[in-house]
């Protein structure tokens, strides 16, 4: 398998606050990985950095080797890596349809071709039905789905989905964690920020332990739920899945 | 979908016919220079639409550009002879050239920082024309030669030739706008004026989408000037970059409905009309009442409507008629 991103040596400073320090990690072609650790870690930062946001003080990120460290968010999208947002960002007074259409344009400027493209990620996500629906009307599982499909009309390569599993009742977690892994079996590359350790454990093959800006621990999720120092810092009593939802 | 798309042309056709033949319905010439003002306006707010409403960056600093325009054309004419159809289109190039210093300062600010910077711009513009006397006449400013008829030289003896020609900018204001509308760069605008994170998130450069549609809506906006220094044959600092024009190509904006193709046209015509008509049944009873009535207008659109007339409109249309939302 091909290494589809590469961090090395990732660090942020705000001030006096080290948001990030030298984090490292490598996602393997159509590879799950999940980012956790505690509020304030360090994980958002983190996809501010990747995906060109945020200027890393040091390190670099190579998505199928190229260095984005340095790039604008809209070039990292035309790489191949589009992300979602932990608040959704919907574009509130357009339709669902032409929300996802905005991501489509990215690689085809006709309106009917993206308009195509948009409707094949809309369907994608499950939401055909709201396609007219202006995206501020829309219930928080629709405006992640939105998010989602209008990450995918961009048509990536990696795909960085923060919490977008955050607000939702358990019976949405499990239809959001169908979705994820559809997108995975798709052949995308996820690395997804979560709080949901049942939803983490159903769908990453490799999990990243940030605490405090730093990499703490990463593993497959069976060594990392069982990891002392993850427990300490992170799970605290939780122990197997699948237990609560909520660590 | 078809028979609506008939409806639309068959409205503009006659909405054409109309405009095309009411200088010669209406012949009085306080008529038509109400008419005039109000096209004039008209294509001032659909040009400072294309940014401020679709891309939401509020400016109020579009008399730079009308001003530029303005000056453009009538140096070029009065002291170089050259016909201001020339100068016009000169000085939507000067003011074109203009908004990309310009941009590349206001667009690092956003939202009320970006529209008083704006409105700086415009006055800095007025006070170097101020104090630039040798090649601009400084405050006292000056009047165009008046040649008599001489369509060559965008001067008319009729009013109504005056009419066609703002009639004719409006509706390639028009065009523009519906051009830009229907494509990718429409979309583009919404969603930068929507959430400029979220843009760039999928693809959008937001600076240079931001600067090409200012550099579109500069170069209309100074059409304009030249049109209007043309048609009062007279130039100062204090009219061709007033505040009153940046303020007049916000407001019709607004409350006809920014981000609308019809928006600027319909908030000029209630505008423009209510203030041609408060001035004529209130403007000899208390002075300045007028003013006072236009105001309080002003306020309970912007209090109800802030989506304006077409979103009201549309608003009651779907809630009575169709019972969908609307498309954006």
């Amino acid at each position: 398998m091909a290494e589809a991103l590469v961090i090395k040596g990732l660090s942020k400073r705000f001030g006096g606050l080290r948001a990030v320090q030298d984090v490292s990690f490598t996602v393997q072609e159509n590879e799950t990985v999940a980012l956790i650790g505690p509020n304030g870690a360090g994980k958002t930062t983190s996809f501010h950095l990747i995906t060109g946001f945020h200027r890393p003080d040091s390190g670099s990120v190579l998505a199928f080797g190229h260095e984005v460290v340095g790039l604008k968010p809209h070039d990292v999208c035309a790489l191949g890596m589009a992300r979602t947002f932990q608040v959704a960002k919907p574009f509130g007074a357009m339709t669902v349809l032409a929300n996802v259409m905005t991501g489509a344009f990215l690689r085809d400027r006709h309106i009917a071709a993206a308009r195509s493209k948009a409707r094949e990620a809309i369907e994608f996500v499950g939401l055909g039905a709201r396609e007219q629906t202006p995206a501020k009307d829309l219930t928080t599982i629709d405006q992640r789905r939105l998010e989602m499909a209008r990450a995918l009309a961009t048509q990536p390569r990696i795909l960085l989905l923060d919490e977008v599993m955050a607000g939702l009742n358990p019976a949405e977690i499990d239809q959001a964690v169908a979705l994820v892994k559809k997108l995975s079996a798709s052949g995308l590359t996820i690395v997804i920020v979560e709080h949901v350790m049942r939803a983490i454990m159903a769908v990453a093959r490799h999990i990243v332990v940030l605490d405090h800006g730093q990499k703490i621990a990463e593993g497959a999720p069976k060594e990392i739920v069982e990891n002392p120092e993850v427990i300490r810092a992170y799970l605290g009593s939780y122990v197997h899945p699948p237990g609560d939802a909520h660590a | 979908m078809q028979t609506s798309g008939t409806l639309k042309w068959l409205g503009l056709a006659i909405g054409a016919v109309v405009m095309l033949a009411l200088p010669q319905l209406v012949t009085s010439s306080f008529a038509i220079d109400i008419f005039i003002r109000i096209l004039l306006f008209s294509f001032i707010g659909v040009a400072w639409n294309l940014m401020g409403g679709y891309a939401k960056q509020l400016s109020l600093g579009h008399a730079a550009y009308f001003g530029l325009g303005a000056y453009t054309s009538t140096i070029m004419q009065v002291n170089y002879g050259i016909s201001p159809w020339i100068g016009m289109i000169a000085g939507g190039v000067v003011a074109m050239l203009a908004s990309l210093p310009i941009g590349w300062l206001c667009f690092r600010l956003r939202g009320p920082y970006f529209t008083i910077a704006t409105i700086a711009t415009a006055q800095v513009l007025m006070l170097i024309f101020l104090k630039f006397r040798d090649f601009a006449w400084g405050a006292e400013g000056t009047t165009i030669p008046n040649l008599g008829s001489a369509p060559l030289m965008m001067q008319f003896e009729e009013k109504s030739s005056y009419y066609y020609v703002v009639l004719g900018l409006l509706a390639v204001g028009l065009w523009i706008t519906h051009r830009i509308e229907k494509s990718w760069m429409g979309y583009y605008l919404v969603a930068i004026g929507e959430d400029e994170d979220a843009a760039e998130a999928v693809g959008v450069n937001a600076p240079k989408i931001k600067r090409d549609i200012y550099m579109i809506s500069a170069f209309l906006t100074a059409l304009a000037g030249t049109f209007y220094t043309q048609y009062i044959y007279f130039i100062d600092p204090a009219t061709a970059f007033s505040f009153n024009v940046s303020i007049e190509a916000a407001l019709v904006s607004i409350v006809g409905g920014i981000g609308t193709l019809w928006g600027p046209v319909i908030g000029t015509v209630l505008l423009e009309t209510t203030s041609a008509l408060l001035q004529s049944w209130l403007g000899s009873s208390v002075g300045g009442i007028q003013l006072t009535v236009y105001s309080l207008i002003l306020m309970a659109v912007i209090l109800w409507r802030p989506t304006g007339l077409i979103g009201f409109a549309t608003d009651v249309y779907h809630r009575t008629l169709r019972r969908k939302p609307a498309r954006a």
